[in-house]
């Protein structure tokens, strides 16, 4: 027992801080206004944009032949194409040719992108992002920069792909992030939601800020603080089988 | 009667209370950062499969889809099980088609189904276990907008479970022992029993006295670690 209660006082000074850290974090998570941290003051879904005039499309087969003949008659390595996806950006249908599939949209995904009324390649230039942004955007504020951003994005860690960074002057700093290749909403930043991801790298110990909670710091201090609490408890049922819990 | 006194008081009292809160959060708290998040989301029970589409591989033009499905949307062109597919929406309704021939593919049937967990299941030689049609009444780790979805067991360490959609035969989500394991952790984390969500009422007052019991531990470490060589020495000098 004299151990315990000297390992409980001894890790005391060790986790103090941390332990600090973690109910005060989490607290503040308690506390929070959930939809302010999410980033998504300024938030709104596009306008529908013009509907797809079908019988313009060319055909996905066309695309994929054009890609195949690129590479037998003019010996460009093959861009092998693991799906075709018609979507919608600024009004226009797009082939979205995806040419190296991760598991999720955020992992490591190579795109790109094809008018679908004339098979010409497009490339997400700062404008085009700027009026893709935009058209998300329901604040005031007016873009103050663009800027092509290679991750890791401090707004959002754990995307892995390249995006364009679409900057407002509004009140809280909204910032719009695109898929480079693909023209995704990765979605909206500002202020409120910098604030909250500060706790959150409290919380996770991430100090080195690369989005992840599996850490070797906040793992050292995990084990500390389970045998600091568990030595807690233990006092604390020695003290009740003593009959110390008296009022008084 | 002293802060040290008081302290103690407050710090034993309060424990009393938030204590065995302590040991969850620690427990739980241990669990989700020792096990990586990758391997949690059951990352590592998936074959990431690249198959390339061929143009000889399709034959069904694109148009005829919105011949027959004027407000089709969300319309792709993939590979499933190494044949060319369609995938669109059309209202509530999703639509899995043949681009070789247009057949119709969707629902997809339970062999069907099988094969393609099998097909994107990491190990090559695993043994499905069980399999069932899930309609409706869903249970928590899958999102009703999946549904309809075949279940697929596997035989396999930590029971992987893979979820695929019977109308687009998509992996839509995935589980095992762990993950559910880490909801469960996570739960027990923010002290949802009550209200599921981490601004609950019960998390908010165990938290504020759970701070309250370790700012009086705090004052102890300072009074039984930094301030006791300063008492001996006063004791030593009272004596001397």
């Amino acid at each position: 027992m004299r151990l315990i209660k000297s390992l409980h006082k001894w890790l005391s000074v060790f986790v103090a801080l941390q332990l600090l850290i973690w109910l005060g974090s989490g607290l503040f998570f308690n506390l929070m206004d959930h939809s302010k941290a999410r980033g998504n003051e300024y938030r709104i879904k596009p306008i529908e944009a013009a509907v797809i005039e079908h019988n313009r499309l060319l055909a996905p087969s066309t695309i994929l032949k054009q890609l195949e003949l690129k590479h037998s008659e003019h010996k460009q390595p093959m861009q092998e194409v693991n799906s075709i996806k018609i979507i919608e950006l600024l009004g226009k249908p797009y082939y979205l040719l995806n040419h190296h599939q991760a598991l999720y949209q955020h992992f490591y995904n190579e795109h790109s992108l094809i008018n679908a009324y004339t098979g010409e390649q497009k490339v997400i230039d700062d404008d085009m992002a700027q009026a893709i942004a935009s058209d998300t955007y329901s604040g005031t504020g007016a873009i103050s920069s663009t800027i092509r951003v290679l991750p890791p994005i401090d707004d959002f860690l754990k995307e892995q792909n390249t995006v364009w960074q679409v900057n407002f002057d509004d009140e809280l700093n909204t910032s719009i992030y695109l898929d480079a290749s693909s023209g995704r909403l990765v979605g909206h930043s500002n202020d409120d939601k910098r604030f909250a991801d500060f706790f959150f790298m409290l919380h996770f110990m991430d100090y080195g800020s690369v989005g992840s909670f599996n850490n070797w710091q906040i793992m050292f201090f995990a084990l500390l603080t389970l045998v600091f609490c568990l030595s807690g408890v233990i006092w604390v049922v020695e003290l009740l089988s003593k009959g110390r819990y008296q009022r008084a | 009667m002293s802060w040290h006194r008081n302290s103690r008081k407050y710090h034993k009292w309060l424990m009393l209370f938030v204590g065995m809160q302590f040991v969850i959060w620690s427990i739980s708290g241990a669990y989700m950062v020792f096990f990586d998040i990758d391997y949690i989301h059951g990352d590592s029970l998936v074959v990431n499969q690249q198959t390339a589409l061929k143009s000889e591989q399709v034959n069904y033009p694109i148009a005829k889809i919105y011949t027959d499905h004027p407000n089709a949307t969300n319309v792709e062109l993939t590979n499933l099980l190494g044949a060319a597919v369609y995938r669109f929406s059309d209202g509530k309704e999703k639509y899995l088609l043949s681009a070789d021939t247009g057949k119709l593919l969707s629902p997809i049937i339970e062999d069907h189904a099988v094969l393609i967990a099998k097909h994107l299941y990491a190990q090559n030689d695993a043994k499905v276990r069980q399999v069932s049609m899930i309609a409706d009444h869903p249970p928590t780790e899958l999102s009703a907008r999946h549904l309809p979805v075949w279940r697929v067991d596997f035989n396999d360490f930590a029971s992987p479970s893979f979820y695929i959609s019977a109308q687009t035969g998509e992996l839509v989500t995935k589980r095992h022992t762990f993950w559910r394991l880490f909801d469960w952790m996570f739960s027990f984390h923010v002290m949802d029993y009550v209200e599921e969500d981490a601004s609950n009422k019960l998390l908010f007052i165990v938290t504020v006295l759970a701070l309250i019991a370790s700012l009086f531990g705090l004052i102890l470490t300072y009074f039984r670690v930094f301030k006791k060589k300063g008492n001996k020495l006063n004791k030593a000098r009272r004596a001397a």
